[in-house]
Formats: structure tokens, sequence, C-alpha cells
């Protein structure tokens, strides 16, 4: 008996991922809508299958960033009209105060991964003070080295490397005075 | 014994000829003229070891550094550099064993100059390959002189180690000249290269008396440069640590902390070629007994310092045990690094307080086997400060591959390594080969001191 286990755990495994691929083959289409309640940003995620509103669905909300997405809180599942409520941060930081907003269903067991997307003035524009990268100091480039400082250090590399250049011009001069000797002599 | 004592010293050396002189000369360059089968062994071991070194580089580079080094994330540094810092230590015996007692007027520095400078060059020639084959971009070296930014103590590194070896060069070939007038006329049974050579590089030099002033004056001028480019390099190595976010390297004590170290280590190092020279060589004549009991003396001054910055250094952090260096301390006091820690304090510091204590241990012999535990556990005393340094960063260390969280170098490491001591060895060798190892010059005069009379040293 225990030769047809392996058998019978294989075909059982092929049945599963064919019936969930199955269950997993209906569509749905994500409408995302922006408002300002209050002094809030929400953010709803209307999910639609086969033209009804598919409830009790879990919805990711994302913004997107540099590298990857931000995820916004948990998942929200859809409420009985098909909709996920999100309160949305507003510290979000934006270069223009623009903000790309993702709402996906994942990994859900009836319907398939579905992402939708959609930009809103919801970002807080960061001001950056560069006034001080053109300032020289030692954390700054090359260019921009403090004065004193590399005036101190070629005066320090002069000095060293001036002695060492009398120290060769001596030996030249020892081979002079060779030189002098040899013609005296 | 007692006569020796009843000698005044102003009239010590009233004895010496030019006929003694001769006989010193001929002491002194015969390791030119012949080489036995030994010193041929000796140097084809040396070859041998260097290429091994060159060959493990070249696979290193040509495969991947993941694969062929243990350098990792966090050991970004391995033992090539805990290596780099013991050669820019030894380095510092030109410095010591050279310019500090020839300015000090320790005559007994006579014989040991020039051994001590050729050390020095090669250590510091050494200490920078072994920065170069650190590198994980070798072919990116130049951008460090032409990029490279005047603030970073990586390029006060690159200048100060560039420089210290352009001096140390120079101050050796200065006092090397009349030497080499000496080798061209005594040496005649060499070939003819090399006597070309001898002449080529002994620049005219007659002995005339402008000749010896203008000598003397440079080397003073330079001997009194390489003391605080020596100090420079050991201080700014230092600081190449003390300025990276590390909690063991936190400390304003580091750069005395790394000069204290290079000047026991300089003295151990000069103690081990003193030995090997007055043995390989025969030159108990000029490398006597005295010498190890001043460097016995010496050594024992040194771990004094070195022990005196260790307290500094570790203990006082060590009363306060804050946070951040709770971490690194405890690890190497009674830690995974605890028998390693205490063995280079015990070898490396309280072997060389004590046992020079006694007269008996500053022989030769017992001396030069304390210098060769010095040497070893200063070896790991610098390893300790690299690699324990960079396991324990201020974030903790997480989520990481297992090979990122230890390190022990890799057999190509090892090798390229060992190179490095083989190539500092092959240029102490080959030079004393080709060269005087023992200014003859120096040592004629140190005999002459106190007589106005000019000796002709040709």
């Amino acid at each position: 008996m225990k030769k047809y286990n392996y058998f019978l755990a294989t075909s059982l495994m092929i049945l599963f991922s064919i019936a969930t691929s199955f269950a997993q083959d209906k569509e749905a289409k994500i409408t995302l809508t922006f408002e300002k309640i209050d002094s809030l940003n929400v953010c709803k995620a209307l999910v639609m299958s086969e033209g009804q509103p598919v409830i009790e669905v879990p919805v990711k909300l994302s913004v997107k960033r540099l590298f990857a997405n931000l995820p916004i809180g948990d998942a929200i599942a859809t409420d009985s009209t098909g909709v996920a409520t999100f309160e949305f941060p507003n510290d979000i930081p934006s270069k223009n105060g623009k903000l790309t907003i993702f709402a996906s269903i994942v990994e859900d067991e009836n319907y398939m991964d579905t992402e939708t997307s959609g930009e809103v003035n919801w970002g807080t524009v960061v001001v950056t003070d560069n006034s001080n990268v053109d300032e020289r100091s030692f954390s700054a480039g090359r260019d921009r080295a403090p004065i004193y400082f590399i005036a101190i250090s070629l005066v320090i590399l002069g000095l060293i490397w001036g002695t060492l250049l009398f120290a060769v011009l001596q030996v030249f001069k020892i081979k002079k005075l060779g030189k002098i000797q040899e013609i005296k002599e | 014994m007692s006569e020796n004592i009843n000698i005044p010293e102003s009239t010590k050396h009233e004895t010496f000829t030019q006929q003694e002189y001769m006989v010193m000369k001929d002491d002194l360059l015969r390791p030119i003229e012949k080489i036995g089968k030994a010193g041929k062994i000796w140097i084809a071991f040396l070859v041998a070891v260097l290429l091994a070194g060159v060959v493990a580089y070249i696979i290193q580079e040509t495969k991947s550094k993941y694969v062929t080094t243990s350098l990792r994330d966090y050991t970004m540094w391995g033992i090539y550099i805990s290596n780099f810092l013991f050669m820019v230590a030894i380095g510092l015996v030109g410095v010591l064993m050279s310019a500090i007692l020839k300015l000090t007027n320790f005559e007994w520095y006579r014989p040991l100059s020039r051994i001590a400078e050729v050390i020095a060059i090669g250590a510091i020639m050494f200490g920078g390959i072994s920065i170069v084959v650190a590198m994980g971009r070798p072919d990116r070296l130049l951008n460090l002189f032409l990029h490279g930014r005047i603030q970073s103590p990586i390029i006060w590194d690159v200048i100060g180690i560039t420089t210290d070896l352009t001096a140390c060069i120079i101050l050796l070939f200065i006092p090397l000249i009349p030497s080499l007038v000496t080798c061209k006329n005594h040496l005649k049974n060499l070939p003819k290269w090399q006597l070309k050579m001898y002449n080529m590089l002994s620049f005219g030099w007659q002995g005339t008396p402008e000749q010896w002033s203008v000598l003397k004056k440079t080397m003073k001028v330079l001997t009194a440069l390489v003391i605080p480019l020596g100090v420079i390099i050991c201080t700014i190595t230092a600081w190449l640590f003390a300025t990276t976010l590390r909690a063991e390297w936190d400390s304003t004590n580091f750069g005395a902390y790394f000069v204290s170290n290079a000047f026991l280590l300089s003295v151990a190092v000069m103690t081990l070629a003193t030995f090997i020279f007055r043995k390989a060589y025969n030159f108990e004549k000029y490398l006597t007994e005295m010498h190890f009991d001043k460097l016995g003396q010496a050594l024992v001054l040194m771990a004094l310092i070195h022990g005196y910055f260790n307290v500094n250094e570790y203990l006082i952090p060590a009363y306060k045990m804050s946070g951040l260096h709770e971490n690194t301390l405890l690890n190497l006091f009674t830690g995974k690094e605890a028998a390693f820690y205490w063995s280079v304090v015990i070898f490396g510091i309280i072997v060389p307080i004590l046992l020079p204590l006694f007269p008996k241990m500053r022989k030769p012999l017992p001396l030069t086997i304390i210098s060769i535990v010095v040497l070893i556990a200063g070896w790991f005393r610098l390893y300790l400060i690299v690699i324990p340094g960079l396991l324990h960063p201020y974030l903790p260390i997480q989520d990481v591959p297992a090979s990122w969280t230890h390190y022990f170098p890799s057999v190509v490491e090892m090798t390229v390594v060992a190179a490095t001591f083989a190539g500092l060895l092959l240029v102490v060798t080959l030079f004393s080969r080709y060269f005087p190892i023992i200014s003859v010059w120096e040592v004629a005069e140190g005999e002459l001191e106190g007589k106005e009379e000019i000796f002709n040293y040709k």
C-alpha cells in the first residue's frame, strides 16, 4: 500500500492546483477614487467583477517610491458595496506633490491578481536646503576642500618634498666636487 | 675585564689604526664577495614564496574575490590590512634605530643603522603593496591620485607612504656613497656590471673634506626629517581606523597607541635582524653582546610605554563600559576572542616588560627568542584591532549569510601575506649581498671618535 502513497499524494496535489487555478479564474477590476473628507485623505477602491461589486475581498494599497512600492497599512476587505476604504497618510514626501497610488488584489482564492493605479496630489513637497552643498568643508568633494586645509597641506608637502629635492641636489653637488678634485689632481 | 674598566672612554680607541681599518673592511665586505650554498638556498626559497604569492594574487584577481578570499561585507579588511599595519609598524625601525639614536648621540647605533634603514624600506614597500592587494578594484589605483579628496585620511596615507619611502631611500643612499667607493676599490673578484654599478652610484666620490661636509650636512637634515615622517605615517594609519565608525576604533588615543606599538615592534625586529646577520655573516665583532644588552633595555622601555597606552586604550573604556564599547570589549576580555586577546597581552607586552629586566635574558639568543614572540604577538595584536573591530558594528548584524559573521583568512590570503614577508626578507637579503649591510665608514668613524684626524676611507 505504501508504494501507492506517493502516487496518491501527487495526484491529489495536481487535482488541488487544477481546482485552485479554476477557482482563481474570475477577473476583477479595481477602480480607484480619491476624496478629501474634512482634513482626511480617503482613498476608495471599488472592486467589480462581471458587472457586480465584489464583497469580502482583501485589497492592498501602496504608494510608489524610488525603488519599490511602500505598503499603506494592512489589506482591507471590500464592504457590501464592493468598496475598500483607506485613510491615506498626509505626510508622504514627494518631489512635486504628486503621488502614484496602487491598489491590488494579490493571491486571492477566487480572483486573479490585479492592480490599478492613480495619481493624486496628496504628497508633501519636501523643500531641501542645499545651499550648503557649495560650501567648502571636510565632508565636501575634492573641489570643495577648505582653503586653509589645502594651503596647510601644500605647505607641509612643499617643505618635505623640497627637503628631499635638496638632498638629491646635494648628491649632484658631491659629484661636482669630485670632478673639481680630479682636475686638481 | 677589570683592565677594560680602567681604560678611560676618551682614550679607548686611540689604538685604531689604518691596519685595523683594513681588517674591519675585509670583515664587513666579505658577504658581498662570497655567497655560500645556504645563502643561495635561502634566496631561492624566498623567491619561490614570493612567486607563490604572485600566483595567488593572480588567482584572486581573475576569479571571484567572494570565492578566493574570506572578505565579506563586514570584514572587508582582513589580514591584508592587519599585515599592512604590521609592515608600517616595523617600518618605523629606521626612525628609532637609526635616526633617533644618531641624533641623540647613542654611539651604538653605528653598525645597526643601515640594517634598520633597509628593513624600513622593505617594510614600507610591502606595506604599500598590501594595501593594493586589499583593493577591490586595483585597476582604479591611479584614481586615488587623480580624484582623491585631500580631506580623506586614505589620501594622507597614500601621500605619507610614498613620501616616507622616498625619504628612506635617499637617506639609505647618501651614506652609502663612500661605501660604494670602498666596494669598488676593495672588491675585485666581482662581475664587471657590479663594479660598474658601484662606480656609477658613487657619484665621483673622492673623500675630500668638502664632499664629507656636504654628505654629513645632508644626512643630518634627512635624519631629522624621517623622524616626524615615520611618526606621521604610523599616526595616519591609526587615523584610518579612528575616523571610521566602529566602537573599537572610537579612540582619541589611537595615533599614540600605534606609534608606541611600532616602536616596540621595531626594537624586536632589530634584535632579530641583528642576531641573524651576526650569525650568518660572522659579524660577532661588530654586532656585539653590548648591542643586545642595549636592545633588551630598549625593549623593556618600549613595552612599558605600549603597556601604558594599552591601559588607556582598553581598561579606561572598560571601566565605563558604555553600551557602544561593551559589545566589543567583552568579546575581547571574556568572549570569543578572549584567549587570543590575553595571549597577545601576555606575550606582546608583559613578557617584553619582565624578561629582559634580567641581564641573562638580554644575551643574544634569549633576547632573540623574546623578540620573535613579541613580533608574532604584535602581528596578532593588529589582527585583533582590525577583524573584531569590523565584526562589531554599531548596528547588530542580522539576517545575513553565516559566512559574513566570522572571518578566517583563505589560503589565497595567507599565501599573499606570506609572500609579503618573503619579499621583505628578499629585499634585505639581496641588499646585504650587493652592498655593505654595516656601514664601514660609520663604524670606523665611531672607533675614531674624539680624534680630529680625517680618515681616508677609500
